[in-house]
């Protein structure tokens, strides 16, 4: 048995060197067939492998410390915290960090398409939907942001000076939140010292930060772009309400609006 | 110069590419390649002599990662270095991203829409936008546009714009690698040149594009960004000297046969049909200048290595040097043991040569 | 380059084989050398992959981290390469035993071998982002870290000064000694450069070379890997560690990432060690072993320090520091240089046809001449290098002690006929005769050179604490601060 595992990793490197040349010179079709003869004879071995091994029990991954709320209740929950749209890497790490939850950016993905493919079969049925922000300019789904059906529209269409307002009022949310704790955990306050550090006078140093310093300083900052920001948020809100169905309020439009845009200009 | 690629698309030239003009000048047949736009990774593979460098994917994930970080909640992390660095005032935070939405795009909507923003951020002092990551600017390389993305464009810095330039390689301790500081410096020169064409066709004083580069980087083993600028006016005169010449090349067209072509005639499936002895005679009629720093810049670089063997330049330029520009080993030894008289262009170098000769042969007795 | 070693490449063009541009080897290879192998992971600014490390080539000890990126995993790499240093290193008495050495006996000290200059570099940053980590705070690590750090970097710090043996690196100590028939550039790759100097029966070092650059069958010597090493092998590999989601799978993941490892490093490790062969083969110069000893020593000075509390290293050098830094630099450059040329006629024979050094004949020797009180003699050498020197001091290494002043070169056909004045290095007495062999004799040949491997005096600088304002006053000492523990790790 030993002999023919031993034989089988043989028959494995010289596929991989087989494969590796394939890659360099330049022979696509031949460097997938031969991926696929490795993938198997790896399965092979891999069987073989287990079959000479003694069982071993298997303990089951470790009770999950964290959050027993669905994944959906987990993402919305972290949201109504950060309270504007938000990109779904920096969802998990505030529900990690604040609520101890166990989500993936990956969960987050597949969970999206789930909640426009059940607005679309029975629109309003659930209370909230997880959706897209809007861009300003064309109506589009924002790149990679995550928001709640609930909010006003002005807060789901981003525009130019959102990416920075959001950050501020993210930094706020946080530093609030940091302010509530009794005893700050060291992820959220590496979650706010992200954003401290990019804040002008928001904190000295990691040691030194202060929420509620923090607080006023992205306060002060955001006063600076807040109004400008609003102005085209409702601007955009209001043509978008005219613009577009129910369904692409909230999941956004597609090409339709990009070829018009790119037409007339 | 489309004989010559034959009926295949003009391969795609990037910053990267076309900041690879300038590795080795002198090289006629590198110029005619990129002039006719020959995919030269393809027909090195054909040849059976694949370029010896590729990329990592670790390392592209790893770009990937980094410029994400950068370019996070309206690139915060850059807004902070850039207050810093260059004073930009408070307000200008707006973020524009131009990057393909969603692969819906073609390269001319993108193009169209970048111009139309930059057209306004140029015009228009106030409120028109400070960041712009991804725009899609266009080049003239050989005669041909060319698409360039650069990772950002800021403006509004003491009212000039600034290529922003994201690398994942790290500065630790203030220091980092000289020479991949230089590629990313000759890259963003790309860039700025394909900027200032642009600035320049809406009628403005090019100038208002800086030569000063903001390179972002990595500090030291973590990922906060930093950033320097760079001073890119050198390698804009060196790019647009090679650009130049790859328009100008009449010289070296006017002797090629007529006829001559480098296309690899895939079939149907892909698979390259063209016989490798036609191409071996074609490309004799384009001389390569092997130097051995081509092994990490050029796709030809082992077919040109296979060529000059037995010559001194394959050694490397400084020993070519020492040997008096000599061209070939064995004339050297010829030379060296005085078995054969030298040219007159050869004396100086053969004196030299027989003192060597002479002094190497005493110290290892009859062995050299 | 100079052109004899041009020369000897061409030579290695013509005949296929490599060709010896030295006589003698000019460093010192210890009984028991340490090789460590390291990968890195592409992209990364220096997250160790893996490494084979040890100082019996039979017993490669292979480490190994399963997922680059977790902190965790990092250090342990680190703590476990420091167990296995340091205790190399505790083995010599050389070292961790208080004794002043005699200073040209041989002794027995640790060495550490690379495959290439890019692996010192690699150490370098390892030492950097080792050698500040605290051993107690948000992220703890074994006291073995820190040390590992400073150890690494005191390695390498030292290994820039030129003719040392503390800290050695393949490619560079092979090309030092022999030419190939290609260019420095594939020189850099160590299964090329082996190919040429260890060429298999049957073929020619050019073929073994080329045969050599295939990644399949000849893996990079590293920190980098094969990029196609790293797509159809490497990734899935990591992959599939990273998936496991049971102890089996688990294992056996970790098994293949481990063997595809050990199958990228494997063949390094044995060229590292064949090269150490290759160059116990070839005698030692005379002086190497004087250098050798100052290695020995640094590193006893510096065990003292690592033991009685000094900070670890700074991160970049304080003004003073600088100074004196480039002042031993310029001076081991020039004492190194000397004494290889004085150890190697072959290295001599490059300043000779530089027109620095000329080996001839005594043709005249006037013993009885005086400036004053004071002995001055005479010699007038016959040489057919072409020297330029028209002036000035030399000196011929057999008489290291014995100066002498040209003064005058005169053509004589195809030869020149140099007359030297020589001072010292033949007795204090004027009365009677210089004791029998201080002075060159007629027909003897002689060498003589503007080189000078004689003890400079460390330049004066102002102490540490002394630094002028000017040049940022004296250095702060290096503490271990949180925003050192700080650094997010990539």
């Amino acid at each position: 048995m030993t002999e023919a595992l031993e034989n089988l990793e043989r028959q494995i490197d010289e596929l991989r060197a087989q494969v590796r040349r394939a890659a360099t010179s330049g022979d696509p079709v031949r460097a997938r067939e031969l991926r696929a003869d490795l993938r198997r004879m790896e399965q092979v071995w891999e069987n073989a492998l287990a079959a000479l091994t003694a069982p071993v029990v298997d303990m089951g991954a470790p009770a999950q410390a964290g959050s027993i709320l669905p994944a959906r209740e987990q993402v919305h929950q972290a949201l109504v915290l950060l309270a504007v749209p938000s990109a779904p890497k920096l969802v998990v790490s505030v529900h990690t960090a604040v609520f101890g939850g166990d989500l993936s950016s990956v969960k987050l993905t597949s969970l999206k398409r789930d909640e426009e493919r059940s607005f679309r079969s029975s629109p309003h049925a659930r209370p909230y939907y997880l959706c897209n922000a809007l861009t300003y300019d064309r109506l589009v789904p924002a790149r990679g942001l995550v928001a709640v059906s609930t909010w006003p529209l002005a807060r789901r269409v981003v525009g130019p000076l959102s990416a920075r307002v959001d950050f501020l009022r993210v930094g706020i949310a946080l530093a609030h939140q940091v302010e509530r704790m009794s005893t700050p955990t060291a992820p959220v306050l590496r979650l706010l010292w992200q954003y401290a550090a990019n804040i002008p006078d928001a904190a000295p140093a990691f040691d030194a930060m202060q929420p509620a310093v923090v607080a006023t300083a992205a306060t002060a900052e955001l006063s600076v772009h807040e109004d400008a920001d609003l102005a085209h948020r409702e601007e955009a809100a209001e043509r978008a309400r005219t613009q577009l169905d129910e369904t692409h309020l909230l999941f956004g439009s597609s090409l339709k609006v990009v070829r018009r845009i790119a037409t007339d200009s | 110069m489309d004989g010559i690629r034959g009926p295949a698309e003009p391969t795609k030239h990037n910053a990267r590419t076309i900041a690879a003009l300038t590795s080795n000048p002198g090289c006629a047949r590198r110029r005619v390649l990129d002039a006719a736009g020959v995919d030269k990774k393809a027909l090195a593979e054909h040849l059976g002599a694949p370029a010896p460098f590729g990329d990592s994917p670790f390392a592209l994930a790893r770009g990937n990662v980094f410029e994400s970080i950068v370019k996070a909640n309206g690139a915060a992390e850059l807004i902070r270095l850039l207050r810093e660095m260059l004073d930009l005032s408070l307000p200008e935070v707006a973020y524009h991203a131009l990057d393909n939405v969603a692969g819906r795009e073609s390269l001319d909507t993108r193009h169209r829409r970048s111009v139309q923003l930059l057209r306004e951020a140029a015009r228009s002092a106030e409120d028109s936008g400070t960041l712009f990551a991804h725009p899609l600017l266009r080049l003239d390389v050989g005669g041909r546009a060319v698409y360039l993305e650069p990772d950002l464009i800021a403006f509004q810095i003491a009212g000039r714009f600034h290529i922003v330039e994201i690398k994942s390689f790290p500065v630790i301790d203030r220091r980092a690698e000289p020479e991949k500081v230089a590629a990313a410096a000759i890259q963003s020169a790309v860039y700025v040149m394909a900027m200032r064409d642009f600035v320049a066709s809406l009628g403005h004083d090019p100038e208002i594009v800086s030569h000063d580069v903001v390179l972002v980087c990595p500090r030291d083993f973590s990922n906060t960004p930093t950033a320097a600028l760079i001073d890119v006016r050198k390698q804009l005169t060196t790019l647009r000297r090679q650009l130049d010449r790859l328009e100008n090349l009449d010289s070296i067209l006017g002797v090629l046969p007529p006829g001559l072509t480098l296309e690899l005639r895939p079939d149907s499936t892909g698979a390259r049909t063209r016989p490798v002895g036609e191409l071996d005679e074609a490309l004799k009629h384009l001389e390569p200048r092997y130097a051995p720093e081509c092994l990490s810049v050029c796709e030809m670089s082992l077919r040109c290595r296979e060529e000059s063997q037995g010559r001194t330049e394959a050694l490397g330029r400084s020993v070519q040097e020492q040997l008096g520009g000599i061209e070939f080993a064995s004339e050297v030894l010829s030379l060296a043991a005085g078995t054969r008289p030298p040219s007159i262009h050869e004396e100086e170098a053969a004196r030299m040569l027989r003192a060597a000769h002479r002094l190497r042969s005493q110290c290892l007795g009859e062995t050299a | 380059m100079t052109t004899l070693t041009a020369l000897a490449r061409a030579h290695a063009v013509e005949s296929g084989c490599a060709q010896p541009i030295t006589t003698v080897r000019h460093v010192h290879v210890a009984d028991r050398p340490f090789a460590c192998v390291p990968l890195a992971l592409a992209g990364e600014a220096n997250a160790p992959l893996a490494a084979l490390v040890g100082d019996e080539r039979e017993r490669p000890r292979l480490l190994v981290v399963h997922q680059p990126r977790d902190r965790d995993q990092r250090f342990g790499f680190a703590h476990r390469m420091g167990q296995l240093f340091q205790g190399y290193i505790a083995r010599f008495p050389s070292v961790v035993q208080e004794r002043v050495h005699e200073s040209t006996r041989p002794v027995d000290g640790p060495q550490l071998w690379v495959p290439n200059p890019r692996s010192t570099a690699f150490l370098k940053l390892f030492g950097r982002s080792t050698r500040y980590r605290s051993v107690d705070g948000p992220y703890p690590v074994e006291e073995t870290v820190p040390r590992l750090g400073r150890w690494l970097t005191q390695f390498v710090h030292e290994a820039e000064y030129p003719g040392q043996s503390m800290l050695l690196e393949a490619t560079t100590v092979l090309t030092q000694h022999w030419a190939t028939g290609q260019s420095a550039v594939e020189d850099a790759h160590l299964p090329a450069l082996m190919a040429w100097l260890l060429t298999p029966d049957g073929m020619n070092g050019r073929a073994a070379a080329l045969a050599a650059e295939d990644p399949v069958t000849h893996p990079p010597a590293g920190p980098a890997t094969d990029p196609t090493f790293d797509r159809e092998v490497l990734a899935p590999a990591m992959a599939a560690y990273d998936a496991a989601s049971n102890p089996v799978a688990r294992r056996t993941a970790k098994e293949r990432l481990e063997s595809a490892l050990r199958g990228q490093l494997a063949p390094t490790w044995d060229l590292v060690w064949q090269a150490i062969g290759l160059m116990r083969q070839l005698p030692p110069g005379e002086r190497v072993v004087k250098r050798w000893v100052r290695d020995v020593r640094s590193n006893q000075t510096f065990y003292l320090r690592l033991n009685d509390g000094s900070p670890p290293q700074p991160k970049r050098d304080g003004a003073v520091a600088a100074a004196r830094r480039l002042s031993r630099l310029e001076r081991t450059q020039a004492n190194y240089e000397a004494q290889r040329a004085f150890d190697d006629p072959l290295v001599m024979a490059e300043h000779r046809l530089a027109g620095n050094a000329f080996v001839g004949t005594v043709v005249e020797v006037e013993v009885d001449r005086f400036t004053g009180k004071a002995r001055r003699p005479l010699i007038k050498v016959r040489t057919d290098d072409p020297v330029s020197l028209v002036s000035g001091t030399v000196l011929d290494p057999r008489r290291e002690r014995q100066k002498a002043e040209i003064l005058e070169v005169e053509q004589d056909e195809d030869a020149l006929i140099i007359s030297l004045e020589l001072a010292g290095g033949m007795g204090n007495k004027t009365k009677e005769p210089p004791p029998p062999r201080s002075l060159p004799t007629e027909g003897e040949e002689v060498c003589y050179s503007a080189l000078s491997d004689e003890f400079k005096r460390d330049g004066d600088f102002p102490s540490l604490d002394e630094t002028p304002w000017t040049h940022g006053g004296p250095p702060v000492p290096v503490r271990v601060t949180n925003e050192d523990v700080q650094e997010d790790w990539s």
